[in-house]
């Protein structure tokens, strides 16, 4: 910097927020000493800086939202599992034999349901996630149809690693458009976006080992197709002919590693 | 993988509980600013919360677990009804060649040296910004985040945090001068 010319906007906003080096900071505060209005700029980021921060913490938590949210935390950290509770029955001769199938019943059909309710969650929130990509307004983080692209932008973001398939391994009419990092039932995923013919599909890549749910087939008119690879569960969802989102779902999964 | 119930920081052995505590105000006031709406912000802060345990496993000891965690906040709420709505938007500024316009506000320093003494204001300019710049700002001046967390925090190069932090205070300078007699 040269000590006549003025600091620049960047040079004043970095000032303050000490994002300089020492050296560069050492270099502005010269160039202060000698020019007013420069320090003026400065003085008035700063006070404009101390403003806002007084203004963001104008919204205070309650202590009862507080309360609420620390309870949550204790709740969900130090949650053990209850004890096993000993049954105690008399000792009937045929009271057993019933007891356990009608145990058998009932554990079977609170399986059910829940499988039924867990595939249902997890329908719900892929397809949720899939139409919100088809808003006009939706801009993929990532857009690009390079592989070599999309896939490095995941690096560091997710905890596993996944491939894609070179464009001229993909289905006929099968393209891919960007990706979004996102969660589904609470894991981080990758979300692959594709265009199928004119149709857009989403595929949602997460670790097999996070959830065991597997979605529905269908939803509100949406196909939703599932298939593994490795540690990966590729889920596609889209309103394209099933068969197109099998043979993409497949391209995908050709290209993981064994695990 | 099964999510342990009791998750304990092997280095530094501090707990999920004990790093997530001091964060609850800063964690509801960010989430307030991100939803607008009290009962909403509660929810997104308990959202995140929960998936900030499940993935405590993938936290690295010794770096910035406020910064880890208000990346999870800010993708769970882009990832709800309200965020996809309010955020993605792709910002054409964040592209090259408008930053100078942007924080050239063409006055002098005299007529940016505000009086700032009314917050009330100041939080009337903070909501009317971009979101995405107000973001920037909050994350910047109330979090006091540094430029490298923030990238990290919203997915955005340096350079961008930079341009949208020079661009909402050069618009907050522009919407405060009438109120606090910038001189003319």
């Amino acid at each position: 910097m040269i000590a006549s010319e003025h600091l620049q906007p960047h040079q004043i906003d970095a000032f303050a927020d000490h994002e300089l080096s020492p050296d560069e900071a050492r270099a502005v505060q010269q160039h202060l000493a000698t020019c007013h209005a420069c320090s003026l700029r400065v003085l008035s980021t700063v006070n404009l800086k101390q403003a806002t921060a007084a203004a963001g913490r104008r919204f205070d938590p309650s202590p009862a939202m507080l309360a609420r949210l620390t309870a949550q935390l204790q709740q969900g950290t130090t949650a053990k599992p209850q004890p096993k509770r000993v049954l105690s029955f008399p000792r009937t001769r045929f009271l057993w034999p019933a007891l356990a199938a009608a145990l058998l019943l009932v554990a079977v059909s609170l399986a059910t349901l829940t499988v039924r309710r867990n595939q249902n969650t997890l329908s719900a929130e892929l397809l949720d996630q899939h139409l919100a990509t088809l808003s006009p307004a939706a801009s993929p983080q990532v857009l690009s149809t390079d592989r070599h692209t999309v896939k490095p932008w995941f690096a560091g973001k997710l905890p596993f690693s996944f491939n894609l398939p070179d464009a001229n391994a993909l289905p006929p009419g099968v393209t891919l458009k960007g990706a979004d990092l996102t969660y589904v039932g609470d894991h981080p995923a990758a979300l692959l976006l594709f265009t199928v013919g004119k149709h857009q599909a989403s595929v949602f890549v997460t670790q097999q080992s996070s959830f065991t749910a597997k979605p529905a087939s269908t939803r509100s008119g949406f196909a939703l197709r599932s298939t593994t690879a490795g540690d990966l569960r590729l889920t596609a969802v889209s309103d394209v002919d099933p068969a197109q989102l099998d043979r993409l779902l497949a391209s995908l999964a050709s290209v993981q590693q064994a695990p | 993988m099964d999510t342990p119930q009791t998750i304990t920081d092997s280095s530094s052995n501090a707990s999920f509980e004990e790093l997530a505590i001091p964060l609850l105000p800063a964690l509801l006031r960010h989430a307030h600013w991100l939803t607008q709406n009290e009962a909403e912000a509660e929810d997104l802060a308990q959202e995140t919360l929960s998936k900030a345990l499940r993935a405590f496993s993938s936290f690295t000891p010794g770096t910035n677990f406020k910064a880890w965690i208000f990346r999870i906040l800010r993708n769970t709420f882009l990832t709800s009804r309200t965020g996809i709505t309010a955020m993605r938007t792709t910002f054409l500024e964040d592209h090259e060649g408008l930053e100078e316009s942007a924080v050239a506000t063409g006055s002098t320093p005299e007529e940016t040296l505000i009086q700032l003494a009314d917050a009330a204001t100041v939080q009337e300019a903070l909501r009317q910004l971009p979101p995405a710049n107000r973001d920037c700002l909050l994350l910047c001046d109330v979090e006091e985040l540094k430029y490298k967390e923030i990238a990290a925090i919203l997915d955005v190069p340096v350079g961008t945090v930079m341009s949208r932090i020079a661009r909402a205070r050069a618009a907050l300078r522009a919407h405060l001068k009438p109120h606090f007699g910038g001189r003319q």
